[in-house]
């Protein structure tokens, strides 16, 4: 006779399905790369791979908090490849570059977020199909600021934000960790709250008095927030600009927040998770590289592996209701 | 008096019947003939004629993508990954026939097989693993392309069979055999969606999953069957792309995602399922193709172009709304 506690711990364990896969993944994967890379377990190496993560680890971020309210974001990538044109063009201009050009991307971030936010809240639009068109403009109007890869990012935010700190703590770690911090303070704040009480079922949001529209446009106007933060963290990884922006970056976000057990219908999951997911895609990539796969291949893995994060959730899900069922 | 209040009434009903379908399309195809006139004005030395003609034969290959489009649509869904289905379709018939027309026989089917097998694919991960449909779409289109490039290197190196190329050059009756064939797709496109047993099962499964299962329709089937179309028609307008530019390329077929998914919008269909005609998705089709022609008439720079499409699918999302009245939910 299995003791109560024990399938209770079982159940629960199943029920937090992808992040218990996800963070056994992590290890394996992370074990594989280090096996192979001798330089992966020093400062550098750590500081290296925390800089490849961090850029889809905020914008995952911003995802997170339209999947939670039960609503899709495809504009990210658009608004990462508007600030890289941006930040390449205008940062270089005088000693506070870094500065005024950190104030025009999140402008932009929040205006694209308030446009698909009013889109999306006010009028009731279907966000996936609105943020499909916000997205093409942004691509759009970053071809018109920067019509060719090139420019230029000023040196204090290429240095500023991919180094250490005082030679052992990578920035990138710093500003990884502070997301972590505000996201725990947020979900308890009544925004936090009521982005996850819309996503879990609005209509009863709305009945015990939670704004919906207002909490909508909040999620949209702070995940467009984030998509310039990481447009912002792009430029000072690549130093120039790039208006055609990574093709399987908008996989990844939604790769990450499904991994981080995120769900998609909204209402369950939190930044934490995906800010680990994106850890993941980033090792995996680390470590088909390090198995000399060719690049075209791990496309496939990356597709494949969006399928099966999804497809487990899905499963264990099942599964922990079927349980709960069963022990009811 | 009594008479005509008699005579008034069928009228009325007919009226209301087609208005709220039809309405969106006829003006979208008023749009799209008031637009190619305008390219008269923008190029002088254009002639209408030969203008229409290019402009219906490049229409083609939108009209064609966009009616699977329409049906993931019509079901609530999307799929993102026709472009890449397009691109793949294109370089597997040119690697097949390898120039002559002896393999088209069985390289044909073939191709058309493994299109409509990746839209197989999606069609049970949504319907059976559950994956919201653009991310299972997307996740498979980079999975596939991943293939493609693995086998091909990103260009064909062999020519399409000279039989394609033909085809979309050639005339019957002093018209273009596109355009002989776009009339026909479209004739058979609307009688499956608007006509058919299983267009009107669609239609159902799209307005209300709830209902329909209850009904005891078959919703997995239905869906396994609207994105295996769906591959299918990427894969033949993938086809018609090799043999309209005699070469292929596995990112041919990237610029027209968007643009199938504008179409279907533009043509009044609710991106929410359950709503929306073929003819709309033809005429948005149409009408995204006399555009493409304008602005390359006025030569404007592919950055503009993204802009204006984007700003299409918006305002049509907004006029759709605005048409339908506000929904409460």
């Amino acid at each position: 006779m299995a003791s109560p506690s024990i399938s209770a711990g079982f159940r629960r364990a199943l029920s937090g399905g992808p992040t218990v896969v996800a963070v056994l993944l992590f290890v394996l994967m992370f074990g594989i790369y280090a096996e192979r890379t001798s330089a992966a377990t020093t400062v550098f190496g750590i500081t290296n791979l925390l800089n490849d993560a961090i850029v889809l680890a905020i914008a995952a971020a911003g995802v997170t908090l339209v999947v939670l309210t039960g609503e899709f974001d495809l504009s990210g990538v658009g608004v990462i490849a508007i600030t890289n044109c941006v930040v390449a063009t205008i940062s270089t201009a005088g000693s506070y570059g870094w500065l005024s050009s950190l104030a025009v991307v999140l402008a932009i971030g929040a205006g694209v977020g308030l446009i698909n936010g009013l889109l999306v809240a006010g009028l009731g639009l279907q966000s996936l199909a609105v943020t499909i068109g916000t997205m093409i403009c942004c691509e759009g109007a970053a071809l018109l600021i920067l019509s060719a890869p090139g420019g230029e990012v000023a040196d204090a935010i290429t240095n500023g934000l991919t180094g250490d700190l005082f030679n052992v703590v990578p920035v990138a770690a710093v500003i990884l960790a502070g997301l972590c911090a505000v996201w725990l303070v947020f979900k308890r704040t009544r925004l936090g709250i009521a982005i996850f009480a819309i996503g879990a079922d609005a209509s009863a949001a709305r009945l015990s008095g939670v704004n919906e529209r207002r909490t909508r446009l909040a999620a949209f106007l702070i995940a467009g927030l984030c998509y310039a933060a990481a447009g912002y963290m792009l430029s000072a990884q690549t130093g120039t600009g790039d208006p055609r922006a990574n093709d399987s970056l908008l996989l990844f976000m939604y790769a990450s927040v499904a991994i981080g057990g995120t769900s998609l219908m909204g209402g369950r999951g939190g930044v934490v998770g995906s800010i680990v997911g994106a850890g993941i895609l980033t090792v995996m990539q680390k470590m088909l590289f390090a198995l000399g796969v060719a690049e075209f291949y791990t496309d496939v893995f990356n597709g494949v592996i969006m399928i099966v994060a999804l497809l487990i959730g899905n499963v264990s899900a099942a599964l922990a209701q079927q349980m709960r069922r069963r022990a009811a | 008096m009594s008479e005509t209040s008699v005579l008034d009434a069928p009228v009325a009903v007919r009226r209301r019947w087609l208005s709220p379908e039809m309405a969106p399309v006829l003006g979208v195809f008023v749009c799209t003939v008031l637009l190619m006139i305008s390219i008269r004005f923008v190029s002088p030395g254009a002639v209408l004629l030969a203008q229409v003609s290019s402009i219906l034969v490049s229409a083609i290959f939108l009209a064609v993508a966009s009616f699977g489009q329409g049906l993931t649509i019509l079901l609530g869904g999307i799929d993102l990954s026709i472009g890449v289905v397009m691109g793949l379709g294109g370089m597997m018939i040119s690697g097949l026939t390898n120039g002559t027309n002896d393999a088209l026989i069985w390289a044909l089917p073939a191709t058309l097989a493994f299109c409509a097998g990746i839209g197989l694919v999606n069609g049970i991960g949504i319907a059976l693993g559950g994956i919201p449909p653009f991310i299972m779409t997307l996740a498979s289109a980079t999975s596939f392309f991943g293939l493609g490039l693995g086998f091909t290197g990103g260009a064909a190196q062999a020519p399409v069979a000279p039989a394609l190329e033909t085809l979309m050059s050639a005339r019957a009756l002093g018209v273009p055999w596109p355009i002989w064939l776009l009339v026909g797709f479209a004739v058979i496109a609307i009688a499956f969606q608007n006509g058919s047993v299983t267009g009107r099962k669609l239609y159902a499964l799209g307005s209300s999953p709830g209902a329909a299962r209850v009904l005891g329709l078959p919703a997995a089937a239905l869906t396994i069957t609207a994105y295996t179309l769906s591959g299918l028609c990427a894969g033949i307008a993938g086809l018609l792309i090799a043999g309209y530019s005699s070469a292929a390329t596995l990112n041919m077929g990237n610029p027209f995602l968007l643009p199938t998914i504008a179409a279907v919008v533009i043509g009044g269909a609710r991106v929410t399922g359950g709503r929306g005609i073929y003819l709309g998705t033809f005429a948005g089709a149409l009408f995204l193709s006399t555009l493409e022609t304008m602005i390359t008439v006025l030569s404007l720079s592919q950055g503009l172009r993204d802009l204006i499409q984007g700003a299409i699918i918006i305002f049509a999302l907004i006029a759709q709304n605005s048409r339908a009245g506000r929904n409460p939910t």
